[in-house]
């Protein structure tokens, strides 16, 4: 049994310990996923609700999807709720607009590489991730993504949503959804490559 | 034939499997030929598979308030 799956067994049996675990695990990502929906203010409220309704329904958690995936859901239901709520408070009509790809310089007018890709020094995840300073720089670059690439780029690669479960929360066809993650993708890329070449953030 | 730019579009199409026969058959074609575009598409899935294992998790939680606020589920 692993970490997690020892973890919710606990939950399922009410251990506090185990709620605290679980904070501890995923609370600042629920925060970070729902900023750019509600606003900061809200995304503590969302965050809690979402607790209270997780601990309440965690003995109807069947494993079938992360326990990251299962809380995202009960979030973005949460959110949907409170921009309801507080409709004016945050507008997201403007997402959705694709500002076209971030590499386009990197091309030439017959549309070959200019500026191929580097060689990295890393190969896998796990490589990139136990540099602490690596590490911190995806989060400070995927914090400064445009709003609808980083909840699209949250919900998709870090909580595991299907495409039609955020094209629904985020009322977008889900070609927009598939263009933002690209485009967030990218941006990513280029950082990481940054990186890769600098040994910089 | 698919220019390295228009690879670079489809990059995530290509990771996801997304591709319909005849433009996959165009990606594989220009993939076989073209390093500069193996390697960005590759990169390109390791930046997807590096942001699905990240943590946002390390900074201070104070989950005592926040316990105390969903209140326990065995209170």
């Amino acid at each position: 049994m692993d970490d997690e799956q020892e973890m919710i067994q606990r939950l399922k049996r009410g251990d506090p310990a185990a709620c605290e675990t679980a904070i501890k695990a995923h609370h600042r990502f629920l925060i970070a996923m729902t900023v750019p929906l509600v606003g900061r203010d809200l995304a503590d409220d969302v965050a809690q609700e979402t607790w209270i309704k997780a601990f309440a329904a965690v003995e109807k958690f069947e494993g079938r999807s992360a326990f990251r995936t299962w809380l995202a859901r009960i979030a973005l239901n949460e959110a949907r709720a409170m921009r309801r709520k507080y409709s004016r408070e945050v507008s997201l009509d403007s997402w959705g607009v694709d500002p076209g790809s971030p590499i386009t310089q990197r091309f030439t007018d017959d549309g070959a590489w200019s500026t191929p890709p580097s060689q990295w020094h890393h190969e896998t995840p796990e490589e990139i991730l136990t540099e602490a300073e690596l590490q911190e720089c995806i989060r400070k670059h995927l914090h400064k993504l445009p709003s609808d690439q980083q909840s699209v780029v949250m919900m998709r690669e870090l909580a595991g949503l299907e495409f039609n479960e955020i094209a629904h929360a985020l009322g977008l066809a889900e070609g927009n959804i598939r263009v933002l993650l690209h485009r967030g993708r990218q941006r990513m890329h280029t950082m990481l490559e940054h990186f890769e070449e600098e040994g910089t953030c | 034939m698919l220019t390295c730019r228009e690879m670079s579009e489809l990059g995530s199409d290509i990771i996801d499997h997304r591709l319909t026969f005849k433009t996959r058959l165009g990606v594989l074609m220009h993939l076989s030929m073209c390093v500069r575009c193996r390697n960005y598409i590759k990169q390109l899935e390791l930046t997807s598979n590096t942001l699905k294992k990240i943590s946002i998790d390390d900074e201070y939680v104070d989950t005592d308030s926040i316990l105390k606020s969903v209140r326990k589920p065995d209170a």
